[in-house]
């Protein structure tokens, strides 16, 4: 037989790693909070193709001046392109703006150009919300509904708690890089973020199912002749290799987007990315012990 | 039915399925049989507008003016006039549809391959929005207190008062112009008005200058005050006498503060462009004159203005267009018969211009953009190439992983996995032929590649179980078949939560996270069809006794198969 860990001896030290990475992402969180980007705050994002010389930023900056743009920010990109991003009300003012560059250097050519008024921003920000609310929600009906024939030792929802722990632990964490990037980098959130965590909680719950299926099959056959926690650790040894492969693929293939996959989905991927790691490490680490440790305080009752 | 025979008939089955999928993925490989190519070929895939390039415009349609049960009519209409106006344009299958969000009423506007941005814009903006609109209550808003108005110009006088001390104490006269007149035009040469005769002045400011008292070079002992402010006058020079006597002079302007005149106010009425029959070019009396446009109301239309033009006798009707007043001509007599002029001074351009665009539909609402999404075509294009070559990568590091690590069964597992690629791609190519059309996106690219990782995860769960059973000492075909048993719910119940999320995602409808949601779910569905039923299929026919000698070939070692005691 191949050699067993024991992983669930080790919790302690997944508890302080995790606890330490949560309460840091909190931080950030509370403290830089998420760059936004105008998906949320609404405002006019402008990717402009300059056909000679890339200009100054202070250059764009004053020929932008008579039109008093809100929180102008002016950056260089590759390939003589310059973004500019600015608070915007009116749809008119973005015309105003590019025949002003346009009249300056001419042969600008705007490559793209994505506009939101402050209603629809308004109304992402609440959708995203929701969204993120139902995911939750739906997740943890269905888990308990999926593990509803285990209820000894552990009940069935405390499998839908330990998998919802698990999934914000990843959502935190992932959100915590963002602010982390977001402050340091200028990384911004918008609806593509929403997104990535939303299919960072599918994934996540996808993986702590697989643990947890195995774990059911060995309670169901286990004839009480192993305790709960070595149950779980077995099952967790079966699963290891599987959990560990299954995110290396997707890891894989997530690499691949994030490098060669174009500047608009990058970050997409690098939140993917982040989820999914710790994803992996979470289904493994915090949702099997988290049903140890509630085993563990039910038996010293 | 033996076994075996059911076997070959859906191994048969998965062959052809791999045959078709692979033909429409890949037409290029049929290219020297011109038939068939012709024939795969033909179903392309339905790039989005990020891949493409293009815009997308969402517009708010202000509906504030239109009774509730007329909405939408009035919605449709607005579509067939901006679909109008696109197709005038020339732009390929425009998607043009109405959507409501609470209880605002939306426009989404989708142009594919337009690359001028601003023009593509404009030319659903500038559909005129028509309006006749009626004399209000005069405007009071920008109206100044008396007394405010009172204690300014007593200001405005003192200052005067004192340059005009400082002018008669000898101080250089065209410095203080310079300095204090609120006169534009003479300020800067110091106040010097040039020669003029009489008359060109108001009354005040000539009565004083061509009053004979008043010698050359001397600064007018008291303030003169005209309708424009306080002057103070400086005469330098004569010439010429009689009816030709012509004065030079110069002036320090202290402007005086007047009430605003209220602005004649126009209210809507009610007719606007949506009750106007058709337009046309037409002449004032002879052919001379400035061309004016006619307008003919439709029914709805002729009995409105007949009211309005009844009510407003000797008023002004306003008409405006794109919220900009272009004529507001008198009300002489009542109109009944439905026909209206805009005369605005048009050239003939400009007059047949406007005729187009009336006929080609007014707005019956006026809408704002409240959002937009474009892509230029060639940055598109480099989206399209990226993100493919970072799909076909990702393909292709996961078909090297799996086959080191799972040797043959991987092998199995990557030709599954092509199949996938393939039904995938054929039904984003075929959706087109249905009622659900796909549109591939850049986040469905992402989404996509995502799957491809994904869809490899219902295999390595059946070949972990497979090995696993394998060192429990079971024989590889019994093996495999506990193996697919035993991983179906673990695969089951994992899919289904990637199926919530997604399905949420779809709910929450935007356009990023909708193309990437529903590849997501198109690629979980489809995935655990092929991972399970195509590579069982595949690994039932081809395994067989053989294998029992070189179980190298799955990645276990002979050695673990016979340790087991403890298990068996």
């Amino acid at each position: 037989m191949k050699k067993m860990f024991n992983i669930i001896s080790k919790i302690k030290y997944a508890y302080i790693f995790s606890g330490t990475l949560t309460i840091l992402s909190l931080i950030f969180l509370l403290v830089w909070g998420l760059k936004f980007d105008i998906d949320f705050t609404g405002g006019t994002r402008m990717q402009i193709q300059m056909a000679n010389n890339l200009p100054s930023n202070q250059e764009v900056t004053d020929t932008l001046q008579d039109l008093n743009l809100k929180s102008l920010i002016v950056q260089p990109s590759a390939n003589n392109q310059v973004l500019i991003r600015y608070a915007s009300e009116d749809d008119k003012v973005n015309q105003q703006a590019f025949s002003e560059i346009s009249a300056k250097y001419p042969g600008a050519v705007q490559l793209r150009v994505d506009y939101t008024n402050a209603s629809v921003s308004q109304e992402l920000k609440t959708n995203s919300l929701w969204a993120i609310f139902y995911a939750v929600v739906g997740i943890m009906i269905y888990v308990a509904w999926a593990f509803r024939k285990v209820s000894r030792p552990v009940e069935s929802w405390k499998y839908g708690a330990g998998a919802v722990i698990a999934l914000i632990h990843d959502v935190l964490i992932t959100t915590g890089v963002f602010s982390f990037l977001g402050h340091f980098y200028g990384v911004e959130v918008g609806v593509p973020f929403i997104a990535a965590l939303l299919t960072i909680l599918g994934f996540s719950v996808h993986d702590t199912i697989v643990v947890y299926d195995r774990t059911r099959e060995n309670l169901l056959k286990n004839s009480g002749k192993d305790k709960f926690p070595e149950v779980v650790n077995r099952s967790l040894n079966e699963t290891l290799v599987r959990s560990i492969n299954t995110s290396l693929t997707v890891i894989i293939t997530l690499l691949a987007i994030y490098i060669f996959g174009g500047e608009s989905i990058k970050y997409f991927a690098l939140a993917l990315l982040v989820g999914v790691t710790f994803g992996t490490y979470s289904s493994i680490f915090i949702a099997s012990a988290m049903l140890v440790t509630i085993y563990n305080r039910q038996s010293k009752k | 039915m033996t076994l075996k025979k059911k076997l070959q008939i859906k191994f048969a089955a998965v062959i052809l399925l791999a045959l078709v999928v692979g033909l429409l993925s890949y037409p290029q490989i049929t290219r020297k049989v011109p038939k068939l190519y012709n024939i795969v070929s033909k179903p392309k895939i339905n790039l989005g507008l990020d891949l493409q390039g293009g815009i997308h415009m969402e517009y708010k349609a202000d509906t504030s003016q239109i009774d509730s049960s007329k909405v939408a009519d009035a919605m449709q209409a607005v579509q067939d006039v901006i679909s109008r106006r696109v197709n005038a344009f020339g732009v390929a299958e425009p998607v043009i549809y109405a959507t409501k969000s609470g209880n605002e009423n939306r426009l989404v506007v989708e142009l594919a391959g337009v690359k001028d941005i601003d023009q593509a814009k404009q030319m659903i903006q500038e559909t005129p929005f028509l309006e006749f609109k009626e004399e209000g209550q005069p405007d009071q808003t920008n109206q100044i207190p008396q007394d405010v108005l009172d204690q300014q110009n007593a200001e405005a006088k003192q200052k005067a008062q004192d340059i005009l001390d400082r002018a008669l104490k000898g101080e250089d006269f065209s410095q203080l112009a310079k300095d204090n007149s609120e006169d534009p035009g003479s300020k800067d040469s110091g106040g010097d008005l040039g020669f003029q005769k009489k008359g060109t002045f108001v009354t005040e400011f000539d009565q004083v200058l061509f009053d004979p008292s008043f010698k050359d070079g001397e600064v007018y002992p008291t303030l003169v005050e005209s309708q424009f402010g306080w002057h103070i006058i400086k005469k330098i020079e004569e010439r010429g006498d009689g009816d030709n006597l012509e004065i030079h002079a110069a002036h320090i302007l202290i402007a005086k503060k007047t009430q605003p005149q209220p602005q004649t106010a126009f209210v809507s009425t009610g007719l606007s462009g949506k009750n106007l029959k058709g337009a046309s070019v037409t002449y004032q009396s002879q052919g001379l004159s400035e061309p004016q446009v006619s307008l003919q109301f439709d029914d709805e239309g002729t009995k409105l203005f007949a009211d309005i033009t009844k009510k407003n006798l000797g008023k002004q009707v306003a008409i405006y267009l794109d919220g900009q007043i272009i004529s507001a001509p008198t009300v002489q007599s009542e109109i009944d018969n439905g026909q209206a002029v805009i005369t605005g001074h048009f050239t003939l351009d400009q007059a047949k211009e406007l005729v187009q665009r009336l006929n080609e539909g007014a707005l019956p609402v006026p809408i704002t953009l409240i959002g937009q999404q474009s892509v230029e075509a060639s940055l598109g294009q480099i989206s399209l190439t990226q993100s493919l070559k970072a799909g076909i990568i990702g393909l292709c590091l996961v078909i090297i992983f799996m086959l080191i690590y799972y040797r043959f069964l991987g092998l199995i597992a990557s030709v599954a996995l092509l199949i996938y690629t393939g039904i995938m791609v054929s039904i984003f190519k075929l959706s087109g032929y249905t009622p659900w059309s796909i549109t591939l996106t850049l986040p469905g690219i992402a989404g996509f590649v995502l799957t491809v990782g994904m869809a490899v995860d219902a295999n390595i769960l059946i070949f972990e179980r497979t090995k696993e059973e394998v060192r429990r000492g079971r024989r590889i075909l019994n093996a495999v078949d506990e193996g697919f048993k035993r991983a179906w719910t673990s695969i089951r119940d994992g899919n289904v939560s990637s199926i919530i999320t997604a399905a949420i995602l779809i709910e929450f409808g935007t356009g990023f996270v909708k193309g990437f949601a529903i590849t997501l779910i198109i690629g979980v569905l489809v995935s655990m069809f092929t991972a399970v039923m195509i590579s069982r299929t595949l690994l039932n026919f081809i395994l067989g006794d053989w294998i029992e000698n070189k179980m190298w070939l799955i990645g276990v070692k002979k050695k673990d198969t016979n340790l087991n005691e403890k298990n068996v």
